[in-house]
């Protein structure tokens, strides 16, 4: 008896993690557009996709992370020292060579993250805690505290070019990367370890799975990612400025605990950060839309995010709540 | 009684009847998902009485004392202390009843000093407003730690005492009790010896001895000697239940070791008559194997077709040498070889290579992902059989027909190969760490414990299938808490004694030895 009553419960939190954000953007589409109509428009639409396109790259490497059972703190500050990057560059070696830099030194950032966590055994949290506050101070160096401008136009163009069905290619890179990160968590031998590392340390270990390669493997796969989400918010900006990636971190793991991507790892995954991300667009946008001002949003969104864990955090897998 | 303060041993306490046990338990059960943990569990503990609990491992003597302690509701059953009845529903509460358990693993918070610890929770009669009376704490827990004879400074941080001093501070603890609540301590000491040296052990009991006019006494030990030396009656568990209640002068060693093994070894559960005749064909090969604390220098040869049995009481480095010999430990000195390449020390991967599977003692924490699904836990070493095309993409479909096979061949019994591995019961899922190394081709299996915890048909599947395992030329090595299980079960049996073999026995079906001669050799 005891038994089925356990397994209810288990399929109780899957269900909840997968219809609280469905639930919540038809509740927030259908409130927002009771209030101004306008906000149910293709325009309005396509807004909120290229609002929301760098947070949704961002939040896929703060998922990645996540899913192994550790955090990255430092997702927003590399974003802002990537895009940095990209904006002093592009001039000289072109939106592709921009590009690679952007992502080289993502992933090398990430590899130190990785590096430290593994080697000195010091938490994730407080290791990219720290590396937060460095990539800060670096960027305010490198940018003297001002926005980069740039003249070569072509990566304002790529980014912020419409090539495919009038969509803004900002939308088909974010949803691009969500559809590749989806099939490496799924389909490849690297997502598999990212969900055995994240449920399960020291079976994945038993198992063969070169535990600390993989976990250094995804701080530099996440950190890739930031670089590569440094670009194209350069490209959307036309500047790098060193203030830009400041609300990514917050939203980003709010997205990512939102689509039920579980902190304690090994649960979720890029497309349920996908329904979290539209549910933070949405709510932003619409309040936007319905003239909510900006220190309000603040205060709903924090609400939100509270009541939206409490809904979904799986209490079994905690012993205790610190 | 040699100390004059002792005030509450002066007749009735608290106005109930100084005859009545102090401890009583009648008919208590308590299940968990898949498992009876104790079924109708009745003893008697009289005042200043002290029993020895013993069992083996998931015989429930952890979640009786956690029901004792309240920790945990029992199903049903009743409880009286003192001859009253009382029904936890906290473990406050107990402590108010004078319930106190000194843990194996322990119960007091390093960061703070031993005065602070010998009251925690308890603070309230030493506060005046919002403060608390700091001098009165620690002359009271002085005058504790006086009476007990315990030589600890109250104010002294707790983490910087040695293990042993710990314990102390934690039956003063428990005697502190008295002083806060009109009752007498009845204290829980959960394998209270096993992380102390020999000298810190005595001294523990020497201080027992002396406290035993003012408590009564559970204790909870591996060590059937330290039961002999202390109880005045001992409780065998064996599978949740009482098998026997008995003066301790009544029983010798050997017999108590019987008593807790408790049935005879059944040659048709072991499925003996089917166990075949090894090979002399050596598939791994382990020389001089030490590890600091562990092992001091074992060799062994493992047999294709073979069931090598490790015997060893708890500290005799029987589950280091299981995980050094599957890499998932690596050993100071010596090396292993399974089928004549040299493994690398303390790698899993290099030791998976050689085609050796590894089944952890504890199931949850090292052998199954309860968030994923059976699929993605069968397929986890395996990944390299699934992968496809260009882009190294795993195959869903031989994905799933891999654990398809391997569902139906073991007879898992899940809802699916998407079901959520912690959905499953113990039984079903140590089936799926077997499979697992089965789907990977394993020729070699290292089993540590392999039946803890499951249930009677559960472990019958789990015999049937070594027994299959070894038929098809596999090797195993049998690490087991459960002698009848290791004797039933293997083709030989090592038994190791503080780090070191101390016995080989034969046991082929004909000729299986006898437990006494094994237990002999383990002592």
């Amino acid at each position: 008896m005891t038994g089925t009553g356990k397994k209810k419960i288990t399929a109780d939190i899957n269900l909840r993690t997968i219809l609280l954000p469905l639930v919540a953007i038809v509740v927030l589409i259908v409130y927002f557009t009771y209030v101004n109509p306008l906000f149910f428009s293709y325009a309005n639409a396509i807004n909120i996709g290229r609002q929301s396109a760098v947070l949704l790259i961002v939040a896929l490497a703060g998922t990645v992370v996540i899913l192994i059972g550790s955090i990255d703190l430092s997702v927003g500050a590399q974003v802002t020292l990537t895009g940095i990057l990209a904006a002093l560059t592009v001039d000289k070696f072109g939106a592709v060579g921009a590009t690679l830099i952007s992502v080289g030194v993502g992933a090398l950032v990430g590899l130190i993250n990785g590096g430290l966590v593994t080697a000195l055994k010091v938490p994730s949290f407080l290791v990219t805690l720290g590396m937060l506050s460095v990539l800060s101070g670096v960027s305010n160096q490198i940018s003297r505290g001002q926005s980069i401008l740039f003249m070569n136009g072509s990566l304002t163009d790529i980014v912020n070019g419409t090539y495919l069905l009038g969509i803004p290619n900002v939308i088909w890179f974010a949803l691009i990367a969500v559809l590749i990160l989806t099939i490496v968590a799924f389909y490849t031998k690297l997502g598999r370890y990212l969900y055995a590392i994240g449920g399960g340390e020291i079976v994945a270990a038993n198992a063969g799975v070169p535990v600390i390669f993989y976990k250094v493997l995804t701080f530099a796969l996440a950190g890739a990612i930031c670089g590569f989400a440094g670009v194209v918010m350069t490209g959307q900006i036309g500047a790098g400025t060193p203030t830009a990636g400041g609300s990514l971190l917050l939203n980003s793991i709010a997205a990512v605990v939102m689509g039920g991507t579980a902190l304690s790892g090994g649960v979720g995954g890029p497309h349920r950060t996908f329904l979290g991300v539209l549910v933070i667009a949405i709510l932003t946008n619409g309040m936007d839309v319905t003239e909510v001002n900006s220190f309000t949003q603040d205060i709903v969104k924090g609400i939100v995010i509270i009541l939206a864990v409490s809904l979904t955090i799986d209490r079994s897998k905690y012993p205790f709540i610190k | 009684m040699t100390t004059s303060t002792a005030t509450a041993d002066e007749g009735s306490i608290d106005g109930r009847s100084p005859a009545a046990p102090a401890l009583e338990l009648r008919g208590v059960s308590k299940s968990y998902p898949g498992v009876r943990a104790l079924s109708d569990v009745s003893f008697t503990l009289q005042r200043y009485q002290m029993i020895g609990l013993v069992g083996e491992n998931g015989a429930g003597k952890s979640t009786l004392l956690s029901i004792v302690n309240g920790t945990v509701r029992p199903d049903s059953g009743s409880i009286r202390i003192n001859g009253a009845d009382v029904r936890f529903g906290h473990p406050t509460e107990a402590s108010r009843n004078g319930i106190a358990t000194v843990f194996q693993e322990q119960g007091l918070i390093p960061n703070i000093p031993v005065f602070e610890n010998i009251f925690l929770g308890r603070e309230k009669r030493f506060a005046v407003g919002g403060w608390l009376l700091r001098k009165a704490m620690i002359d009271e827990a002085k005058q504790v730690l006086d009476e007990l004879q315990i030589d600890v400074t109250p104010t002294s941080l707790t983490g910087s005492l040695t293990f042993g001093q710990r314990q102390l501070v934690e039956i003063a603890k428990a005697f502190a009790l008295k002083r806060v609540y009109p009752v007498e301590p009845i204290i829980l000491l959960d394998e209270p010896t096993s992380a102390l040296s020999d000298m810190e052990a005595e001294k523990l009991f020497e201080g027992i001895r002396r406290w035993r006019s003012q408590a009564s006494f559970v204790l909870v030990s591996h060590r059937l000697a330290d039961v002999f030396a202390t109880c005045d009656e001992v409780v065998a568990l064996k599978d949740g239940e009482v098998i026997d209640q008995r003066p301790i002068n009544s029983i010798d060693e050997p017999g108590l070791h019987e008593l807790i093994v408790g049935r005879q070894r059944n040659e048709e559960y072991y499925r003996e008559a089917i166990q075949r005749n090894p090979s002399d064909t050596v598939v791994l090969h382990a020389e001089n194997i030490m590890r600091e604390g562990h092992l001091e220098g074992v060799s062994l040869d493992l047999h294709e077709g073979e069931i090598l049995g490790i015997a060893g009481v708890l500290g005799s480095g029987k589950s280091s040498l299981a995980r050094i010999i599957a890499g998932a430990d690596s050993q100071d000195e010596g090396r292993v070889d399974a089928f004549g390449t040299v493994l690398d020390v303390g790698s899993r991967q290099s030791a998976i290579r050689q085609g050796i599977g590894y089944v952890p003692a504890e199931r949850h924490a090292e052998g199954i992902i309860g968030t994923a699904s059976v699929e993605w836990n069968l397929t986890l070493p395996n990944l390299r059989q699934l992968g496809l095309g260009l882009l190294g993409l795993i195959s869903q479909s031989k994905s799933r027909r891999l654990t398809t096979e391997w569902i139906d061949r073991l007879k898992v019994r899940a809802s699916g190969p998407a079901a959520s591995c912690r959905t499953l019961s113990g039984g079903n899922q140590q089936k799926i760490v077997f499979a697992k190394w089965l789907a990977s081709g394993a020729r070699i299996l290292v089993l540590d414990d392999p039946g803890r915890g499951l249930d009677v048909g559960a472990k019958e599947d789990i015999y049937g299938l070594m027994r299959e395992i070894t038929a098809n030329g596999g090797a195993i090595m049998l690490v087991s808490d459960n002698l009848p299980e290791l004797i039933g079960l293997s083709n030989r049996i090592l038994v190791l004694r503080q780090g070191k073999v101390s016995a080989i026995f034969d046991a082929p079906k004909e000729d299986k030895p006898r437990e006494v001669d094994v237990v002999a050799a383990m002592l």
